[in-house]
């Protein structure tokens, strides 16, 4: 099985990257979204392989089934007209600024990690669903509240932005 | 090198069976719903092919796969073509933990009830893709009727699920069965009734079918998000829909009805006996009403099944609770 394990972590791999330099490079949004849930898809699977399948399909089940759809029906609402500016030639600069992004999270995460490297296992071992919950009842119940404080935030900047646009009009 | 492990080639052949069982029911199903369709409009229905026209769903199929395939103009094409594609796929991991009999469950996963729901959400996905693919209005709109609704009764039967999970403290069918008794009085539809209703009319409304069925409402929208596919990329949808029917009415034998378990011998003919009962109320809901109007089915359930679903759900916490 580990054989298997580490074909399906490439093939996982593979796709996540595949997936994510589509969205980037693709000319149009809904081809891009469409690289962005393979990525998911990708990512689903990854959790699989940690042996964390309600996280595997709660990522499937949220972001798979509801905010990428919700990003479509957006694009949908908008209209994006089909020679917008995703399909002009890309400038030099955009390439660098796109490294920076990259760069960015990729450095402080690796830091952390080669700082604190979790404790690992050779095979990952199924957590019960009720001991996830109490974990995040528990220890990380600042966490996950502090998570419903960013929705709230977004919710409430989506509310202003929509307000702003209809006094313009 | 080492033998193939057990687990894959169980994986394969269950695969394997799953997918004889979608299309020996897709075939079965578009029989039963012609059929009852016929009798509810006092006509015969299908007739002539093969006896009491028993044959007629073979000769659809055939039709369908002969037919050719078209891309509409101006389409998107790789969007267009993988529509189809991503809303049948996902149909055979749904089957994977579908608890026939204690012998008969192709996968035992203790998340079993979250997976089957994960992968339903991804049909609404492949309705978007079809109606924003085809660069038709008519599929535009249909995929938008089928985002707001989907999003919408997604939640209600989410909550309705989660009161049954609440009582049984677990997350896979299987143990959600084992922990209901043989007589029908010991089932959870007795204990979670309003559940069981708003699970079974999500299920309908989920599935699109009629009186839900507004993303392809064909007196307003041809055919809503499917109008522009031909053949088999139709034929995808299709099969798609009926398989969904099944994993509802499935899921519903399973957490209300008692699944494999039911009076003398238990067993998987009791699960396909109450699957099929399921089914059959399915078309006849079908054929006996009109179409709701869409605000009317978003009115339904974001003031009547939301409000609903959360009340049954804190009340079943607070009684599991004293």
């Amino acid at each position: 099985m580990a054989i298997l394990a580490k074909v399906a972590f490439f093939f996982y791999t593979l796709i996540i990257l595949a997936g994510a330099w589509w969205a980037v490079t693709a000319q149009s949004l809904v081809r891009a979204l469409v690289g962005l849930i393979a990525t998911l898809f990708a990512v689903a699977g990854m959790y699989l392989l940690l042996a964390a399948p309600l996280v595997a399909f709660m990522q499937l089940l949220i972001y798979v089934g509801a905010v990428s759809v919700l990003i479509l029906l957006a694009i949908m609402l908008a209209r994006a007209p089909a020679g917008g500016e995703e399909q002009d030639p890309r400038q030099p600069r955009q390439y660098v600024n796109a490294l920076l992004v990259l760069c960015a999270p990729a450095f402080a995460l690796s830091w952390v990690i080669i700082k604190h490297p979790p404790v690992s296992r050779l095979t990952p071992s199924e957590l019960p669903a009720e001991a996830l919950g109490k974990a995040l009842m528990g220890p990380y119940s600042l966490a996950f509240e502090l998570i419903s404080v960013a929705l709230l935030v977004a919710m409430a900047g989506a509310v202003l932005l929509a307000f702003e646009k209809r006094g313009k009009k | 090198m080492n033998a193939i492990p057990i687990e894959l080639i169980h994986i394969v052949i269950a695969i394997a069976l799953v997918a004889g069982f979608v299309g020996l029911n897709g075939l079965v199903l578009v029989w039963v719903e012609r059929k009852v369709a016929g009798h509810v409009q006092r006509r015969p229905g299908p007739y002539e092919v093969g006896p009491n026209g028993l044959l007629q769903p073979l000769a659809d199929a055939a039709k369908l796969v002969g037919k050719q395939l078209f891309t509409p103009d101006g389409s998107d094409k790789l969007v267009f073509w993988l529509a189809p594609i991503v809303s049948f796929l996902p149909v055979m991991p749904m089957f994977l933990p579908m608890p026939f009999s204690p012998f008969l469950t192709a996968m035992e996963v203790n998340v079993g009830l979250v997976l089957i729901l994960a992968f339903a959400g991804l049909n609404i996905l492949a309705l978007c893709l079809a109606g924003w693919g085809s660069n038709n209005k008519y599929g535009l709109l249909g995929a938008g009727r089928a985002v707001a609704q989907g999003v919408a009764y997604e939640i209600p039967l989410l909550l309705s699920v989660l009161a049954v999970c609440f009582m049984t403290g677990s997350l896979s069918l299987t143990e959600i069965v084992a922990a209901q008794g043989n007589w029908p009085w010991q089932w959870n539809w007795i204990y979670q009734p309003i559940a069981f209703i708003l699970y079974f009319t999500c299920g309908v409304a989920e599935t699109n079918r009629a009186p839900f069925d507004l993303p392809e409402a064909e007196s307003e929208l041809v055919a809503g998000f499917h109008t522009e596919y031909s053949g088999m990329g139709f034929g995808l949808f299709f099969l798609a829909e009926y398989a969904e029917m099944i994993v509802v009415c499935g899921v519903a034998t399973a957490l209300f009805l008692g699944g494999w378990k039911g009076p003398g011998a238990a067993g998987a003919w009791w699960f396909l006996l109450k699957l099929y009962v399921l089914l059959v109320i399915m078309i006849w809901f079908r054929w006996t009403y009109p179409r709701t109007r869409f605000d009317q089915l978003l009115n339904l359930c974001w003031k009547w099944l939301l409000p609903l679903s959360i009340l049954n759900l804190l009340v079943t916490a607070l009684v599991i609770k004293l």
